[in-house]
Parts: structure tokens; C-alpha cells; sequence
């Protein structure tokens, strides 16, 4: 029993971080329609972005703070200049994916290039142990869940008590109709990338600080999971996608516990088609992005 | 008067042919086997992408030691040798397409070193289907037996490293063991060994778990290994997971960690940098002992190498720890090995000079014995039979080209570099796995 309890605190930890990544990816696709892989190596550029600050002094939750705004206004860019293009020249759905694939890789080339292809580690921030009611939880694994619960309340206050999230949510639902009311689309669609790509910066800096020890592979492997957790919780819903992500987190750490931990993300995806079988579009899922996931 | 031409027709093209092959087609003398012109180009089929990246570095390293060495003399017959980096990516589907492209395309690629254990199920094939003799520096106990010509392997399986880890554990005194594999096939490899050993020694596996790589967190894997509460650690990972597991060992064993034993393959840059980071030097340099093929560190051969190592700038930094370690040494001793052979068969071309490979280091009387390439060349110029005792020592290839030799244990100093602390009998090792 003691392991059980243990294992859904430590489960509770590692979704939060997934969480956090699942939530901006969510979001960006929600409101753009574009499967952005790129996502994973935003993130990993992210985490190095934490790694510069971290390196000289400067703490890490501000240096998540600083990685966040910093892949945030990358990630407009990035569809500014080169997704949205494409989009308006009716580029098709699957090149554009393909697109993204590249763009990561080439990101990652360049992130190998500038920062060796060495490990690379934060050092050791985890602080504190904390036990209590059977949960074992560290310090940064407290406040990444504090951050992650926060972030995704926020968010979901902005998409749904604001103007501009009502906006946000027209926009994504149908741009020519939301144009048509008078609605700046381009720039809610720039405030949403905005947006996710904080949110991806962000996840960056934590997986690094959970994981220890990182390299340029590190946000591209654990995409599948974030996607998973968004598809999980239904694209296009913070909570959701929050919920997903604990759901991946436990099913893993659970795994591990209990049956041989190889198999541990197995469990998660298999979680996943299940959910899938049963409810198409995610726990909280709305039907406009199961179609448009399915396309 | 057809029917004449016809029959004339097949002797004369035999001739043509016959007279083709004599001549090598490459510039070859007719009174010899066929052999090249131009550089020879020496195949590094390792990982030079991807997380397993750093084996193309410490693979490529003895392959510029050695080709440093070779070309100063005069290259092998006058050909000037290059190292050829193929990029077998770790994975072993991925590695197909590349060194089959690599073998089609590259000029002279008649000799190679590498392909390590993540690959070699599918690059071995490969490359001995393409008539190249080399030196793999996998640890596949697939490999123990087997049947390709071409193949040769101066470290020990992975079979023989795991009965020799546990071997160094029962002399330490830790007699309950759990295991912490991560779930690649060259980690796995060491298992059949280990369990195979531990109980004719009087210990016991507490607890054996395999662990995927790249987790966001192993907690719920460390809490397993903690309710077995082990005398030791028998560990085999990357860097980036060992320094993630052990990190979330010490959050929640309240700052202790268990000693380690693991294999030399750890005996990297990246390994001793990413642990040190995450749990300190403290353990990494006294709790953590490194076990693999050992060698003697005082011979000329291994002054040859170091020496050559260090003389390279490409290599010059990582050349006190590297040097140390046994499969770029065993890979360095494969390519003087096939140096000499190719002198002594008189062609650089592998499927002629492939028989002569054993002969360059089985002991005879009378013969030569050399430590390096220019001694070797030397002394066949003159007309000597010789015999090769490298860094390794003397190979005793049996009859499936395995040369295991001796075990020691090592631990990391301060600086990265490594200090030999003890070591394992080859024999007891073979005895325990028999």
C-alpha cells in the first residue's frame, strides 16, 4: 500500500510537468490546427535557455519565467514567418506537419552546434524532501505542481471569464466568422502562440529540472507523452490536458511500481487508445477538434 | 567457319578475364595478389548521431591514434590511411541503409573498426557479407559463437562482463545485489552472466529490474530497489539515465546512495560529468567501481598508444581517460593488426589479407615480436615472421575470432580520469559462466 500511494505522489510530479507541456500544446493546436512537432525542440531550446541563466546565478524559477517569455516570442515568430505563410498559401495539413518535423530538426542541429551534444544537468535543485500522507515529494517537484495547477487555472479563466479569450475561442472555432465580427484574428492568433510557447518554454525548464540530467534530445522525447496527455484530456482544454497529463504520469509511475518498469509508457498509451475507443474526443474534449484531429 | 568463331570466342573472353583479375584492376603487379591504389580509407562504423553519439568520438579516437602512427611510417605499402566515419545512428534499422551506402560508395573502404552493440545484430552482416575484415567492439554474447569470416573481437561478451561484475561484488563483500539494467540490448547482455555467477559465489540477486531510458522520473523504480535494500548496485545505463536514477535515489533515501558497480563502458567523459553534476564527486570517485577488460598500463604498446593519442589534438583532451579503457584499445590493436596483415598478404584488399590475420598474432618461435605498426613493417620488410602483442596483450582468438583476456576494476579520480583499483581472473570468469 505504502508503494501504491508512493508511486501515484511520484506519478503526480512527473504529469505535472507533462502537463505544462500538454496544456501550450493543446492550446496551439486548438486555436492554429497545425500538429507542430517543433513543439519538442522549442522545448529543449527552452531548457537550454535555462541552463544559460541557471549557469550564471540566476534562479531557476526566474530562468523558467525568462525561457518562457523567450520561446514564447519565438514560437510567434516562428508562425509568423513561416507557418502562416504556408497556411495562407493552402498548404495541406500533412506537409505542414512535415514542415514542423524539419523545423525541429533543424532547430536541434542547431542547438547541438552551439551546446555540444554533451549531457547536460542544472545541478542538483530538487530541495527539500517532503513525506507526507504517504506522498514523497520534493521541493521543485512541489512548486513545478504549483506552477503547472496555476498556469492551467489561469489559462483557463483567460479562455473563458475574458474578452480576449472569448475571442481566442471564436477564432478557433472559425477565423472567417470571427474576422467577420470585427475580431483582430492575426493578433489573437499571435497572442496564442505566444501563449503556448511560454507554456513550452516553461515545460522545458522543468523537465530539466526533473530529469536531472539533459541533452538536445530532451523535448522531442517526451512530445509523444505531451501529446498523449492532450489528446488524453481532449485538444483544445487546459484542464483537460491537465488532467491527461496526471493520467499519463500515474499509469507510468504505477507500471513501475508494480509490473516490470520497461513496459511503464505501455500502460500510458494503451490508456490512451482505450480512452480513445470509448470517448473520441477526450475527457473534456470538444467535437469541432475531434474533427480536426481526425482530418 | 561460325561455329569456329564461337568456340574460339569463350577461351579468348576466359583470357581477357583471367588477365583482368591478375592486373587487380586497380594497379596491381602481375606477379602478386590484386591490390589498391590511392588512400585506403578505414572504416569508424559507430553512432556519430543521436544519444549514443559519443561512441563515434571514442571510436574514431584510437582510429586517429593508430592512422597517425600508420601514416608517419609511410602509410600501409605506401598508401596513406584515412578514418572514414560511418554513421550507423545507434540504431540498428537505421544503420542498414547507411553502411550499406557507405560500402557501395566509399573508395578503398577494405578494413573497418566499431560496429558496437547497439548495431552490430544488423552492421555485422553487413560488412562481413562485403568481404571487409574488422574489429567490433560489441559486446554481444550473439557473437560468442558464430560464423562470419570476417569478424574479429578483442573485448570480452557481455556474458563474460556480467559473471566478472559479479565476481568484483562478492570480493567487496556484498553478497545481496539488485540489478538496474536500462533495456538495451547491450545492457541486457550482461545479465545472463551475472545470474549465472551470483549464486556459485554465495550471493544473491535481491531484486532485477530493467529500465527504460529517458523517464522523466524513476521514483517508483528507486522505491523498488530501496524495500530490497541491496549491498550494491549492479548498474549499466547511459549518463543522462544513470544521473536521473540516482538523482531520485538520493531525494528519497535521504541523501544515501548505494556503491555501484558498472562497466568501463561508463568509463566515459559523459557519464562521470553527468553523475558528478546530479549526486556529486564524492560518490562518483568513491562508491562507483568500473569493471572490464583489463590491460596493462605499463607496456610499450600502451605508451605507443597513449602517446599517439595524446600527440593528436583532435584527441589530446580525452586521451588520459580514453586510453585506459578497453574497447577503443582492443580497436586500435585491430587496426596494427590489419595493417600487418595486409603488409604481410602483400594486397590491402580484405578478402586476400583476412587469412593472414591470425598469423600476424599467433605466437610462433623464432618470430618477431612487435608492439606497434612500424616494428611490425619493419620486420616483414626484412623478411621476419612476426608476432603482434598490442595494448591488449597477446590476442588468443579462438575459433570464432573472440579474444576475452583478463578483468579489472577501476574507480574515477577527481578528474575525470580513471585508476585501476583490482583484478578479475579471465579464467575464474570462464569457469563461473561455464
Amino acid at each position: 500500500m505504502q508503494l501504491f500511494v508512493e508511486a501515484i505522489g511520484f506519478g503526480i510530479a512527473s504529469g505535472a510537468v507533462i502537463a505544462l507541456g500538454a496544456v501550450g500544446f493543446s492550446v496551439q493546436f486548438g486555436m492554429s490546427n497545425i500538429l507542430n512537432i517543433t513543439y519538442g525542440s522549442l522545448m529543449t531550446l527552452g531548457a537550454y535557455v535555462g541552463l544559460f541563466l541557471i549557469d550564471r546565478s540566476v534562479s531557476p524559477w526566474v530562468a523558467l519565467a525568462v525561457a518562457g517569455a523567450v520561446v514564447g516570442a519565438i514560437s510567434v515568430v516562428f508562425h509568423r514567418v513561416l507557418l502562416a505563410p504556408l497556411v495562407r498559401r493552402g498548404t495541406r495539413a500533412f506537409a505542414l506537419v512535415i514542415v514542423t518535423v524539419s523545423a525541429g530538426v533543424i532547430l536541434q542541429y542547431v542547438i547541438v552546434a552551439f551546446a555540444g551534444p554533451d549531457a547536460k544537468s542544472y545541478g542538483e535543485l530538487s530541495g527539500q524532501t517532503f513525506r507526507l500522507l504517504g506522498f514523497v515529494l520534493t521541493a521543485s517537484q512541489v512548486t513545478i505542481i504549483v506552477i503547472a495547477v496555476v498556469l492551467m487555472l489561469a489559462l483557463h479563466l483567460l479562455l473563458t471569464q475574458t474578452h480576449l479569450g472569448r475571442a481566442m475561442r471564436a477564432t478557433a472555432s472559425n477565423r472567417i466568422l470571427a474576422q467577420s465580427c470585427g475580431i483582430n484574428t492575426d493578433f489573437v492568433s499571435d497572442l496564442a502562440w505566444l501563449l503556448s510557447g511560454a507554456l513550452c518554454g516553461a515545460a522545458g525548464v522543468a523537465l530539466a529540472i526533473t530529469t536531472v540530467s539533459f541533452d538536445f534530445s530532451l523535448g522531442p522525447v517526451f512530445l509523444i507523452p505531451m501529446i498523449a496527455a492532450a489528446v488524453l484530456g481532449g485538444i483544445g482544454q487546459p484542464y483537460g490536458a491537465m488532467l491527461g497529463g496526471l493520467v499519463v504520469g500515474v499509469a507510468t509511475e504505477l507500471t513501475a511500481a508494480y509490473s516490470n518498469p520497461e513496459y511503464s509508457q505501455v500502460a500510458a498509451f494503451a490508456i490512451l487508445i482505450a480512452m480513445l475507443l470509448i470517448r473520441p474526443r477526450g475527457l473534456f474534449g470538444a467535437a469541432w477538434a475531434t474533427r480536426r484531429l481526425m482530418a | 567457319m561460325r561455329n569456329v568463331t564461337n568456340r574460339l570466342a569463350l577461351p579468348v573472353a576466359l583470357a581477357a578475364v583471367l588477365a583482368l583479375v591478375a592486373c587487380g584492376g586497380g594497379g596491381g603487379t602481375s606477379s602478386g595478389p590484386p591490390t589498391q591504389t590511392g588512400d585506403l580509407a578505414l572504416g569508424v562504423i559507430a553512432p556519430f548521431t543521436g544519444p549514443a553519439a559519443e561512441f563515434g568520438t571514442l571510436l574514431t579516437a584510437p582510429c586517429l591514434a593508430a592512422t597517425d602512427l600508420i601514416n608517419s611510417d609511410g602509410g600501409v605499402m605506401g598508401h596513406k590511411v584515412n578514418c572514414t566515419s560511418i554513421d550507423d545512428t545507434g540504431d540498428a534499422a537505421d544503420a542498414v541503409p547507411n553502411v550499406t551506402k557507405a560500402i557501395a560508395t566509399t573508395t578503398n573502404l577494405d578494413w573497418a573498426i566499431g560496429l558496437e552493440s547497439n548495431t552490430a545484430a544488423t552492421t555485422v552482416p553487413i560488412v562481413n557479407g562485403a568481404k571487409i575484415p574488422f574489429f567490433t567492439t560489441n559486446g554481444l554474447t550473439a557473437f560468442t559463437k558464430n560464423n562470419y569470416a570476417y569478424y574479429y573481437r578483442m573485448t570480452p561478451g557481455d556474458d563474460a562482463n556480467g559473471a566478472a561484475f559479479a565476481v568484483w561484488a562478492v570480493q567487496q563483500g556484498y553478497k545481496k545485489i539488485a540489478i538496474v539494467f536500462q533495456n538495451n540490448i547491450g545492457s541486457e547482455g550482461n545479465l545472463p552472466g551475472l545470474q549465472a555467477a551470483m549464486p556459485k559465489l554465495g550471493g544473491s540477486i535481491a531484486l532485477n529490474l530493467t529500465i527504460p531510458a529517458d523517464a522523466a522520473s524513476y521514483s517508483s523504480d528507486v522505491e523498488r530497489v530501496i524495500q530490497a535494500s541491496p549491498d550494491v548496485l549492479i548498474w549499466s545505463a547511459d549518463p543522462q539515465t544513470t544521473a536521473t536514477f540516482m538523482a531520485n535515489y538520493k531525494q528519497l533515501n535521504n541523501g544515501n546512495l548505494p556503491p555501484m558497480v558498472t562497466a568501463t563502458d561508463s568509463l566515459t567523459p559523459d557519464f562521470f560529468n553527468a553523475v558528478t553534476k546530479t549526486v556529486g564527486a564524492d560518490y562518483v570517485t568513491n562508491k562507483i567501481w568500473l569493471v572490464g577488460s583489463y590491460f596493462d598500463q605499463t607496456t610499450a604498446a600502451f605508451n605507443t598508444y597513449k602517446a599517439a593519442l595524446l600527440a593528436d589534438s583532435k584527441t589530446h583532451d580525452i586521451a588520459p581517460v580514453l586510453s585506459t579503457v578497453g574497447p577503443p584499445a582492443g580497436a586500435y590493436d585491430g587496426i596494427n593488426i590489419m595493417a600487418l596483415a595486409m603488409i604481410e598478404a602483400k594486397t590491402t584488399i580484405g578478402s586476400y589479407y583476412n587469412q593472414y590475420i591470425l598469423d600476424v598474432v599467433k605466437p610462433k618461435s623464432g618470430a618477431t615480436v612487435v608492439s606497434n605498426f612500424a616494428d611490425g613493417a619493419a620486420a616483414l620488410k626484412a623478411g621476419k615472421q612476426i608476432q603482434y602483442v598490442g595494448v591488449l596483450g597477446q590476442p588468443t582468438f579462438d575459433k570464432y575470432h573472440n579474444s576475452a583476456g583478463e578483468f579489472d576494476a577501476n574507480k574515477f579520480n577527481a578528474d575525470g580520469s580513471a585508476t585501476e583499483v583490482g583484478k578479475i581472473s579471465g579464467a575464474q570468469v570462464i569457469q563461473l559462466l561455464g
